[in-house]
């Protein structure tokens, strides 16, 4: 025998060494790639439920021999802050060296106290000065660069509005200042004898672009439940609204220049405690509503009543409690969030509609302010120093709560469950409830199993114990042949080919539905007979499903013919009119029928391909015992064949289940695609799926509806692995116990 | 004998037999629908010309007839075309308004680059500005008038694509100025001899954009002038004319001539009027170039994970878990893989090659949008378990007498694997791949997310600099079906532009299943002997 050369066996050992390592890898990549797809999606999905941070970046001492300030303010860009002092001086600092960048007195020439300050939009200070003037001036910031590029943040302080002191009746102890769209300057100024100074200024050009100049002037002096002790108005100023030391709430309109209308009136805080601030939410829809004890909630107008409905001012939302009494609240300008501040310092972060407590900052804060891009938030500590913290929130408006259940959205009437990511408008706020689209994708998938499941079993049945095996032969490439059309051919064909002649031809295939199986009866009738005949009857066997056509088309043509006399006579000629009329519900050309028909033609082949493995894998002679034992060929399959194949059945049936459930292009194309909750199956809906197609394209990169569309992506990824999972485990089984035969 | 007949449970045997026909039946029926609507759309009807009671005339295709159920009465469908003078393109009659329908041979039947076709009658021809009245309705001086602008039009072509070389060399110099500018070298020896070459470009540009436009307003003055069935004038200027013909003097071999035609067009041809015209070659292009990169990547990957699988693994709890892992890779929505590789391919390594390779083009993204090689990789990682299902079957197919043979004469696992099984397994692991293809295909969701695009500006694969360009958008039928039949302005009109695009995607799917169908029976067939 030649010796084998030495080199070569050690080069094959050598590549089979590596290749036994790269397959090994490769196999393992496998495993690593699906829990990678997970993770990744995991990943981006979890900053939704990560609680908003707050990290101080500044810490700024004031120079002690300045007066207390009334309000202090951040820049967006997080590098220069400022303070309010009673003497109208507004003095910036640069917050990384705490340094005096500039200081700028409001109105040079006026040197006299200010009584108060309101801020509204976060930039905007009202300052009410001693001789009853008022100014309004708005703080912002500039970028400038040098020659080198060199970025620097340049403060600006303009001046909005001025009025000379007005005729007030009594000393006024708060102004606001609101300039609304149709050119109308509001003044509303609280008076110490506890009645409201209400000063409107119109400003109406005529054709020839002259302007006229109007003002008007009122008091409302009513008898109210108790000392004004807060107030506020919304940004058009037709809104006005107080709180009293007794707790109550009260609302005038003040849409018109002369007069006023008492519209609400309501205890809002319980146990004559006294509401201490008030401030609207960012959309100018809610009033936020902070009290005595540290209560803080949000209250709007809903329609109540069932025949003579009407607006009326209703608690919505509680947010967290403060442990003691609330000194100030601000809206964030970019969300339905709220900064609170109480009597003890504490400072609170929270959203309004999810109702979540974001933050809670415990430093004794005197004041605070927010940027406008609520970015960061600036404090002042007792112990006359300034903090600045960057808040990094990005969704706060996302919980457990606001994607699973029902949460009471501004404007609607009640907490319901609502899918609507965007809208045409600023203030709008995107309503990502899954509960709807987990529903569309529920109902969309059991409407479809419904019509497949009988179908792809029974007909797997026939086509492995019953036919003759030239037609099986045929019949597996058919079926396989169906498996691969690929599902945007089915969305097309249902939605613009089937869609129309359903809703053309509605009433014939609801009766189809009834009269086929009839005619089949009758076709058992007509057969019955010749089943005397032994040679007749083995003639006829494993031809049935070819005899039966006929009786079908008959069947379905029959439905068809009869519907317009049905429609005429039972439904006043129009099925559709009666649907909507007398059971309330709307058809709609794109709905669950067709859903049905559409999913069902894509998951059919599942069902019949995994079915029919399951059964052929039955041992032979189980079967053959049957027969022999004197079972019909029916009691064979019922009683023998599919207890011992049921769970491959199930698995079939899973796996069906998960690609139903995670199906996009038929959904997409043959729903109406909108997120509704509604059983009917006369109405489309919206699935997981469809949803990620049609909103994907208009989701910036890390915003919430992408991470809420990834969220979306993970519940399908997770509903459709335990599927899986349960069929491979199940399928795996059924091989163990048949592989012994 | 009649009572057993139901005890014996026969009428369920044939119940099963129902479930059956009803599912062939729905299989049949909707292959049946695609091609009878996907096949005749090329070939050319005849015009009608109904006179109605009233005594107005309409021309145009009869498309279908029916009786309208809420009257009874009997009503058909014309395709009137001439979207520019009536808006609409369909028109239902009564069929009781009509008083006569003939079908003149006059009548012209046009395709037109804007506004659909034109159905009409030919009054004259003016060339260049002459009148040339049209004497004899034949088409022939019509085709001879098109046949003379050819030159103009081929001079215009030359134009268009010296602007489109020219934009590339701009758009060249831009990058590099862009590229001198990003890494802070403003005052660069480069900048000066750039700038002097932008600019030479520039107006070279200009330049041949006027000759240009001189040369349109010059196609602009032949012109033919045609009547609708009223006697509308309707000026039409040859250039606009895609193709003319007068389908009711045709005989069927002129018929199938003009039906290869248009199969042509269908084929190599770019499309018209937001897709509902013309021809699908991006589209079929892009297709085919996916499935090619796919299987670049899915093929490899999928057969090593199905060798380990069967040939490798040591039957344990780790085996299970991958095959497992496989069976829910197969099963994971494919819009999950979208979303995947929106966030891991586009997102993630996408931005990263921006950042790193092609900063000083940001914000604009270069590979961090989708594109054709996310979009393929995504559909790679989608196919991947078909391949390794296949590649676990075939060789799970092959007798362990082959392996322990080929052991017993000391050769090598890798040996074993490359010089029999591999061999052996081939045409079930081409089963594996067909599969695979078909089903990348049809997949439509996942590349809505990751690049694909109703309109690509340029072909993934040019003859510029590096002629792969895999960041590029790309068109793809399957996405061209849900486009023009639910995004487009016309729905109606695009219609038999969808059946066409439905029937060649389903016949392509069909083909490469049947195929892999066949490959697989045969396999079965010559193991099953082995076996034995």
């Amino acid at each position: 025998m030649q010796k084998m050369d030495k080199r070569f066996i050690k080069k094959v050992r050598l590549y089979d060494r590596i290749a036994t390592r790269v397959i090994s890898i490769g196999g393992l990549m496998i495993i690593a790639s699906v829990i990678a797809i997970l993770l990744l999606i995991i990943k981006v999905t979890l900053p939704l439920f990560q609680p908003a941070s707050a990290e101080i970046i500044h810490r700024v001492v004031l120079p002690a021999s300045q007066p207390l300030p009334l309000a202090v303010g951040v820049g967006d860009y997080q590098e220069i802050g400022f303070t309010l002092d009673s003497q109208g001086l507004f003095t910036f600092y640069t917050l990384a060296d705490g340094k005096t960048l500039s200081k700028i007195f409001a109105v040079p020439d006026k040197k006299q106290p200010l009584i108060s300050v309101s801020i509204n939009k976060n930039n905007i200070y009202t300052l009410l000065w001693n001789d009853h003037s008022i100014t309004s001036h708005s703080v912002d910031y500039r970028l400038e660069f040098d020659r080198n590029g060199k970025r620097t943040v340049v403060p600006k302080l303009t001046l909005t509005h001025e009025f000379p002191a007005l005729a007030y009746p009594a000393v006024p102890r708060r102004v606001l200042v609101r300039q609304g769209e149709e050119q109308r300057l509001t003044v509303v100024a609280l008076l110490a004898d506890n009645s409201l100074w209400v000063s409107h200024r119109t400003i109406t050009t005529d054709l020839f672009d002259n302007e006229t100049t109007e003002s008007f002037a009122f008091k409302i002096d009513e008898n109210l439940p108790g000392l004004i002790t807060a107030m506020t108005i919304n940004e058009q100023g037709t809104a006005l609204f107080a709180g009293t030391d007794a707790g109550s709430l009260i609302r005038w309109d003040l849409s018109k220049n002369e007069s006023y209308v008492r519209t609400d009136n309501v205890i809002a805080v319980a146990g004559n405690q006294a509401v201490t601030a008030l401030t609207m939410v960012f959309g100018d829809i809610s009033i936020a509503v902070g009290d005595e004890s540290g209560g803080l909630a949000t209250w709007s107008r809903v329609w109540v009543g069932e025949e003579n409905r009407v607006q009326k001012l209703r608690k919505i939302h509680s947010l967290k409690s403060h442990q003691a009494a609330i000194s100030a609240i601000a809206p964030s300008r970019r969300s339905k969030s709220l900064v609170s501040l109480a009597a003890n310092g504490d400072l609170h972060l929270d959203h309004m509609t999810s109702e979540n407590h974001l933050l809670a900052l415990r430093h004794n804060l005197k004041i605070f302010g927010i940027a406008g891009r609520d970015n960061s938030l600036i404090g002042l500590d007792p112990t006359n120093k300034l903090l600045v913290w960057n808040i990094d929130n990005p969704h706060p408006e996302i919980s457990l709560k606001t994607l699973f259940g029902k949460v009471w959205y501004e404007s609607y009437d009640q907490p319901e469950y609502a899918w609507q990511s965007s809208s045409g408008s600023d203030d709008f706020e995107a309503k990502f409830s899954i509960i709807p689209l987990l529903f569309g994708t529920i109902k969309g998938t059991l409407y479809a199993m419904i019509f497949a499941i009988p179908l792809a079993i029974f007909g797997a049945v026939y086509t492995s114990q019953f036919t003759t095996a030239a037609f099986k032969r045929g019949i597996k490439p058919a079926i396989e042949i169906m498996a691969s059309v690929p599902s945007v051919v089915i969305g097309f064909l249902i939605a613009l080919w089937l869609a129309p002649i359903i809703e053309r031809t509605i009433l014939g295939v609801l009766l189809s539905m009834i009269i086929t199986p009839l005619s089949f009866l009758l076709a058992m009738l007509a057969i019955k007979p010749f089943y005397k005949t032994p040679n007749l009857k083995n003639r006829c066997a494993g031809y049935e499903f070819l005899l039966l056509i006929p009786f079908i088309v008959a069947g379905v043509s029959l439905a068809m013919a009869v519907a317009p006399i049905v429609e005429h006579y039972l439904f006043a000629g129009d099925f559709k009119q009666w649907l909507y009329d007398d059971l309330g519900m709307r058809y709609d050309q794109r709905n669950c029928i067709i859903i049905a028909f559409g999913l069902g033609i894509a998951v059919i082949p599942i069902i019949f391909s995994i079915t029919e493995d399951a059964i052929t894998n039955i041992p032979p002679s189980l079967t053959a015992a049957s027969l022999a034992l004197g079972a019909s060929r029916w009691q064979t399959i019922w009683r023998v064949v599919l207890p011992s194949a049921s769970p491959g059945i199930f698995a079939a049936v899973m796996i069906a289940f998960g690609r139903a459930v995670g199906e996009t292009m038929i959904v997409l194309m043959a729903t109406g695609n909108t997120p509704i909750l509604d059983w009917s199956i006369f109405n489309g809906m919206r699935t997981l799926s469809a949803n990620i197609a049609v909103e994907i394209p208009e989701a910036p990169f890390g915003g919430t509806l992408y991470r809420v569309l990834f969220l979306c992506a993970t519940m399908l990824f997770a509903l459709t692995f335990i599927l899986n999972t349960g069929a491979e485990i199940v399928r795996e089984r059924l091989r163990k116990k048949y592989g012994r035969y | 004998m009649t009572k057993k007949f139901w005890r014996q449970g026969e009428p369920y045997v044939w119940a099963t037999g129902l479930s059956l026909s009803l599912i062939l039946m729905l299989t049949f029926l909707l292959v049946y629908v695609v091609m009878a609507n996907g096949i005749g759309v090329f070939w050319p009807n005849r015009i009608a010309l109904a006179t109605l009671k009233d005594n107005s005339f309409v021309l145009g295709e009869i498309i279908q007839e029916n009786i309208k159920p809420a009257t009874g009465q009997k009503r058909l469908q014309f395709k009137i075309g001439n979207r520019d003078l009536y808006d609409l393109d369909f028109k239902w009659f009564n069929a009781e308004d009509i008083a006569a329908i003939t079908y003149p041979p006059r009548a012209y039947l046009l395709e037109r680059q804007e506004y659909g076709n034109f159905y009409g009658f030919l009054n004259q021809l003016e060339l260049n500005g002459l009148a040339r009245p049209d004497l004899n309705d034949k088409l022939e001086p019509l085709e001879a008038a098109l046949k003379s602008i050819e030159p103009l039009q081929d001079e215009i072509t030359a134009l268009n694509s010296r602007i489109a070389e020219i934009n590339q060399r701009i758009e060249t110099i831009q990058r590099k100025q862009a590229r001198l500018r990003h890494q802070g070298k403003a005052e660069d020896r480069q900048t000066g001899p750039l700038a002097a070459r932008d600019q030479e470009l520039q107006a070279d540009f200009t330049k041949v954009v006027a000759e240009l436009n001189r040369k349109k307003q010059e196609l602009l003055q032949f012109e033919a002038v045609f009547a609708d069935a009223n006697g509308l004038i309707k000026r039409i200027p040859l250039v606009e004319i895609v193709r003319a013909i007068q389908p009711n003097t045709m005989n069927i071999f002129a018929k199938t001539g003009y039906y290869i035609e248009r199969l042509r067009e269908l084929f190599f041809a770019e499309p018209r009027e937001s897709n509902t015209e013309g021809g699908l070659f991006p589209a079929i292009f892009g297709t085919i170039m996916l499935i090619f990169l796919m299987s670049v990547l899915s093929f490899p990957l999928g057969v090593i994970g199905g060798i380990y699988l069967r040939e490798y693994a040591k039957d344990g709890i780790l085996v299970r878990m991958v095959r497992i892992a496989v069976n829910n890779l197969a099963g994971i929505p494919s819009i999950v893989y979208g979303i995947f590789g929106l966030g891991f391919f586009v997102y993630g390594i996408g931005g990263q090659i921006d950042q790193l390779f092609f900063a000083e083009r940001l914000p604009a993204p270069t590979f961090g949008t989708g594109g054709i090689l996310w979009a393929s990789l995504t559909l790679g990682l989608l196919t991947v378990p078909v391949v390794i299902v296949a590649t676990e079957e075939a060789l799970g197919a092959i007798p362990p007498g082959i392996r322990e043979g080929s052991q017993a004469l000391a050769a090598t696992r890798f040996q074993t694997l490359t010089r029999l099984l591999l061999p052996m397994a081939s045409p079930g692991i081409l089963t594996g791949f067909i599969l695979a293809m078909a089903r990348a295909a049809g997949e439509v969701a996942p590349l809505m997310i990751t690049g694909v695009v109703k309109l690509a500006p340029a072909l993934p694969i040019d003859s510029s600099f590096p002629f792969l360009h895999l960041n590029r958008k790309f068109m793809h039928l399957g996405f061209h079906i849900y486009d023009i039949g639910f995004q487009s302005p016309n729905v109606e009109a695009a219609k038999p532009m969808v059946y066409v695009t439905t029937l060649l995607l389903i016949l392509i799917v069909l083909i490469m299943t049947s195929t892999a169908i066949y490959l697989r029976n045969k396999m079965r067939a010559r193991y099953s002997v082995i076996d034995v």
